[in-house]
Formats: structure tokens, sequence, C-alpha cells
């Protein structure tokens, strides 16, 4: 039973990085409709922005997490303005997918050759405290980090809400042409949202450098679970996502647990075509 | 030869050169093995991606998953050479039966899912079926397989110089070529086009989508099985990684690179990435590991970014091919018609 409890807490924190992940994943989805196959190259960034910001100027990983939201926001705007814009107006979804999908080698080989493939952690003062709670033991860092994560999700939440960039984005990703015609300057909202999607994954990756390792390989399954997450939750869907990467992050520790470590992946994978299928058929049905 | 025009008759000059030069070029290389692989990994990886072309640059459904199919190729063959001690040639022509008739049945719902969904299924099911072979007990699990060596022999698909393998691989990618161009010609390519430009379209005009989107599929697996296969053979050892996403990507580019919408786009993709990144592993490889991929990434940034038709596309267009076609090739007006 204790080691069940432990299985879900652990389930829950690293599904609190998918759906991180899978939200700023949506919102991306949500308005240009293109994937973003970089999306794990962008947390392995904000990892070693982390590691760099922490190592070579000594700056705690939880307050860098302003500095790392700001570059990959710039990043991401500086990607899509140059990039996938141009782009768009070729109206080609192999181009668009391929676009990203270099991008992300070409990330990860920078980091490849700028940082060596070798692993590299952080180590802070709390590193090493544990927290009990009842029969769970966990690491302080990891409790902060979901602690900050559940944060993030409800500014998330809120921005998109609430402020009037927030509309925007929800009002380009429900009606491109509609938002055009009251006004909205879809380009600039297709910059923010690409860099707000980004600094979501970089944040991510700041939050992870704690207690993970760093290492130019690293977004790659992250990446994949990311579209996971979107995918299960429902494209366009914020909430989806974040209950899909909860749901995910469970069902990935509950099935090592139960099935045993090397069959995770798996299980995991099968449970994805399954669910992507049976919901199509569902669909296809109720027309 | 009567009804051909000079312009046909010159092109297939051109081509028929090439291919003298092509077949000619193990006279002066068979010494240097070095440059012999990199043209052998030029025709299976440009054979990958033809294979790819048909699904994906023809059909429209993006698959990241096509490594899955080799990788599956090279495991069925090497299993039956290995633990049946069955003649490389029929564990080749059965590996290419097997995969095909997999990739039928099992992703045969998968093609009710469209666009982004589908190619996140071809990635899953591709991360599936590594999974399944690390897990794998009787495949040899994560450390793979290892053929056995020995004397060269032909029935054994086993040759101590890279010659026979460049010629083999030069049949490969020569054989797939004549296949996807007939394919492009006939009403089977036809169709798998009117799927990619509107598949209501195409349901409304009799083509069933479904059925033909499988065809290809399955035509392009065999494909695949078959790369697989030869790469088993030549490298004598495989093991799950070659099943990995990154490699899916790779089978793409040259596609992407050369032009999706042309038979010829992946060869020409394929011969131009190959050789520079080629070119880059070996000067800089010890240095500064990824930078052959760096240049891949760049190389595909740019022509997506500049040439979203790829370079044939940019070609058909250009000054270059007019000049070709009028003053060497001799291209009338009349050819314009054929």
């Amino acid at each position: 039973m204790e080691i069940f409890l432990q299985a879900c807490v652990n389930g829950l924190l690293i599904g609190g990085f998918y759906s991180l992940m899978g939200m700023g994943q949506n919102i991306i989805f949500g308005v240009m409709k293109i994937i973003n196959f970089c999306h794990g190259e962008m947390l392995m960034i904000g990892m070693y922005l982390t590691f760099v910001f922490n190592t070579f100027f000594g700056i705690d990983p939880y307050l860098s997490i302003p500095l790392v939201a700001l570059c990959m926001f710039g990043l991401g705007a500086l990607i899509q303005h140059t990039l996938i814009t141009p782009s768009l107006g070729t109206k080609s979804f192999t181009n668009l997918l391929f676009l990203t999908v270099g991008l992300g080698i070409l990330f990860q080989n920078l980091a490849l050759v700028i940082f060596s493939p070798n692993y590299r952690t952080i180590t802070t003062s709390y590193s090493s405290i544990t927290v009990h709670l009842g029969p769970v033991t966990m690491a302080l860092p990891k409790l902060i980090s979901f602690i900050a994560l559940i944060i993030i999700t409800i500014a998330l939440f809120w921005f998109l809400k609430y402020t009037s960039t927030g509309k925007k984005i929800r009002a380009v990703s429900q009606n491109p042409i509609g938002a055009e015609v009251v006004g909205i300057n879809s380009k600039r909202i297709y910059i923010i949202t690409y860099g707000l999607g980004c600094a979501l994954a970089g944040v991510a990756g700041a939050l992870l450098t704690l207690f993970y390792m760093v290492y130019p390989m690293v977004g790659s399954s992250f990446g994949f679970k990311a579209l996971i997450v979107v995918v299960v939750g429902g494209f366009g869907s914020i909430q989806g996502a974040f209950c899909a990467g909860i749901f995910l992050g469970l069902l990935e520790t509950l099935s090592s647990l139960i099935v045993g470590p090397t069959y995770r992946d798996l299980t995991v994978f099968v449970t994805f075509i399954v669910i992507l299928v049976v919901r199509q058929i569902i669909i296809l049905r109720r027309r | 030869m009567k009804g051909l025009s000079q312009y046909t008759i010159r092109k297939r000059i051109a081509m028929a050169l090439l291919m003298i030069l092509l077949l000619a070029i193990p006279l002066f290389l068979s010494g240097k093995p070095y440059l012999m692989n990199v043209f052998i990994l030029i025709f299976y990886t440009s054979t990958m991606s033809m294979a790819w072309n048909l699904l994906g640059g023809m059909t429209g459904q993006n698959s990241l998953g096509h490594a899955a199919y080799m990788g599956l190729g090279a495991y069925v063959a090497s299993l039956f050479v290995t633990k049946a001690g069955m003649n490389p040639w029929l564990a080749m022509v059965l590996s290419v039966v097997i995969v095909g008739g997999i990739a039928g049945v099992v992703f045969y719902p998968c093609f009710l899912l469209k666009g982004p969904y589908f190619t996140l299924v071809t990635i899953a099911f591709g991360e599936t079926i590594r999974q399944f072979v690390i897990n794998w007990d009787f495949a040899g699990k994560a450390t793979g397989i290892s053929l056995p060596f020995g004397a060269q022999s032909f029935a054994e698909f086993r040759f101590m110089s890279k010659v026979p393998y460049y010629y083999i691989g030069l049949a490969m990618i020569v054989g797939v070529y004549i296949l996807m161009k007939i394919i492009s010609r006939s009403k089977f390519g036809f169709a798998l086009r009117t799927i990619r430009e509107d598949e209501d379209v195409a349901a409304a005009i009799g083509i069933k989508p479904m059925r033909y989107k499988v065809y290809a599929l399955i035509v392009s697996a065999m494909i695949a099985a078959m790369v697989g296969s030869f790469y088993a053979y030549y490298n004598r050892y495989i093991d799950p990684d070659l099943m990995l996403q990154t490699y899916s990507v790779e089978f793409v580019l040259p596609a992407i690179v050369g032009g999706a919408a042309f038979v010829e786009g992946p060869l020409v993709g394929g011969a131009i990435l190959i050789t520079l990144s080629e070119f880059l592993r070996n000067e800089f490889g010890a240095i500064l590991p990824g930078i052959n991929l760096i240049l891949y990434a760049v190389v595909l940034l740019v022509v997506i970014r500049f040439r979203p038709v790829g370079l044939l596309g940019w070609y058909s267009q250009s000054k270059a091919k007019a000049f070709v076609d009028t003053k060497i090739l001799k291209k009338t007006d009349a050819d314009k018609e054929a």
C-alpha cells in the first residue's frame, strides 16, 4: 500500500511536468494548428539555461525561473517570427511539421556540440532534504517544484481567461478569420503564443533540473509525452491537457509498479494508440 | 524509335550515361571502402526515403515511424537466418511479405486518423515496436542480433568486399525507382494524389481513401522491410536502436529537401544530404560530434523556409532547367504537351 501511495505521488509529480509541457503544446496547436515537434528540445534548453545560470552565475534554480521564462519567450518569438510565420503561408502541413522537426534536431545537436553528451546535475543546499507526508517520503525540491507547477498552471488559466492577450489567443484559436475581422493582429498573437508555449516548456525544464539529469537528448521522451498529453486531452483543450498529463504520469508509475519498469513505455504507447483509435471510431459512429 | 521525340531520346541517353557511370564507380573506388560505404549509405537511405515518399509525399500521410518497418524487416530476416538457418534471400522475401502483412493488418484502424493524429500514431507505433523488441528475449532484447560471419558466398548474402553490396544496393534503388515511376504514372498513383489533395473529393469520385492508403502503406512497408534486410546483411549486426524515431526523421529529410512531390526528390535529396553529412562527419566528427546533424537541420530549415517545394521543385521552375531543356536536350514546344 505504501509503495502504491508512493508511486501515486511520484506519478502526480511527473504528471505535473507532462501537463505543463502539454499545455504549452496545446496553446500552440490551438492557435496555429501545427504540432510543435521541438517542444521537448525547448524543455532541454530550459534545463541547460538553468544549469548555466546556476553554475556560472550562482543563481538559485527557483530564482532563475523568471529569467529562463524570459529567455525562452524571446527564443520562441524569434523562431516564430523568422521561420514559422513565413511558412504558415504555404499551408503545407508536411513542411510545417518538418520545420519543427528540423529545429528539434538543430537544438539537440547544438547542445551536444556546446555541452558535450555528459550528464550534468545541479546540487543545492536543500537538494538532499526529504519531507515525510504520512507514509510517503519525497525530496523537498520535488515538493516545491510540484507546488510551483500548480501555481503556474493556475496563473496560465487566469491569463487565458481574464487578460486581454489571453482572450485574443482564445479568439484566434477558435476562429482565426473572425479574430482578424474584429481587429486582432494574428501575427502578433502567433508570436506571443509560440513564445508562451516555449516559455512554459522552459519553465518545466527549470523546475525539472533540480532532480533530473541534464543531457542533450533529455527532451525527446518528454516531448513525445507532451504530444500524447495533447492528443489524449483533446487538441485545443487546456483543462484536458492538464488532466491528461496527470493521468499519463500516474499511468507511467503505476504500470512500472504493476507490469515492471521495462514494460512501462510499451504500456503507455499501446494505451495511447488504443485511446486514439477508439476515440476516432466513436467520433465516426456519431456522425 | 518511332514516336519518341529528340527530347525524350536525349533524356534517356542522359539517364543511361548516369547509369553507366554508377555501374563503373566500383572500378575506380573498390580500393576505398569508406567511399564505397558512403555510396551504399546513399542507396539505402534514398530507397527508404522513396518508400516514405509513396505514403508521405504522394498520399499526404506523414509517417514518422518508417524506421520501425525497416527495423522490423531487419529483425524478421535476421531471425530467420540465425534461428532457422534459412537462406538469406528467401528470408528477405519472407520478411518483406510478413512486414507488409503486419503493416496492413495492424495499421488498418490507424488510417481512420487524419493529419497530425496520423503522424502521432505512427510515432507511437514505431516506439511500441521498438519497446516490444527490447523486451523480446528471443530477439536478443536490447543487445540485438549478430549475423554469422564466414566465407564469401552469394547464396549466403555474405561478401568480403563492399563491391557486391554496392551492386545489390544499386539494383535495389533502381528497382524501387522504376516501381515508383510506374506507380506514379498509374491509376493507383493518381488515386493517391487525389487522396492527398482532398479525401472527400476522392471518395466522391469513387476512390476509396482507406483502401488506397492501406495499399500505399503496404507497398511502402514492404520496400522498407527489403531495405531493412539489406541493412542487416550488410552490417551483420542489428539492435533495437535501428527503430529510433531519429532514424525515421533521417529517412524523411531527403524527400523533403529534394522535393516530396517528385519521384526523383528523395534521390536528389539523399545524394546531397548523405554526401555532405558524411564529409562533415569525416572531417569534424572527432572534434565536434553532431555537426553532421546540425547541417542536416540547417539544410532542412533553409529549404523549407526559402524553397518550400524542395530543390527539385525549385529546379523545375528555374532558368537552369529551361537552359538544360532547350540548349542541351533540344526540347521543342511539341514536347511540352507530352
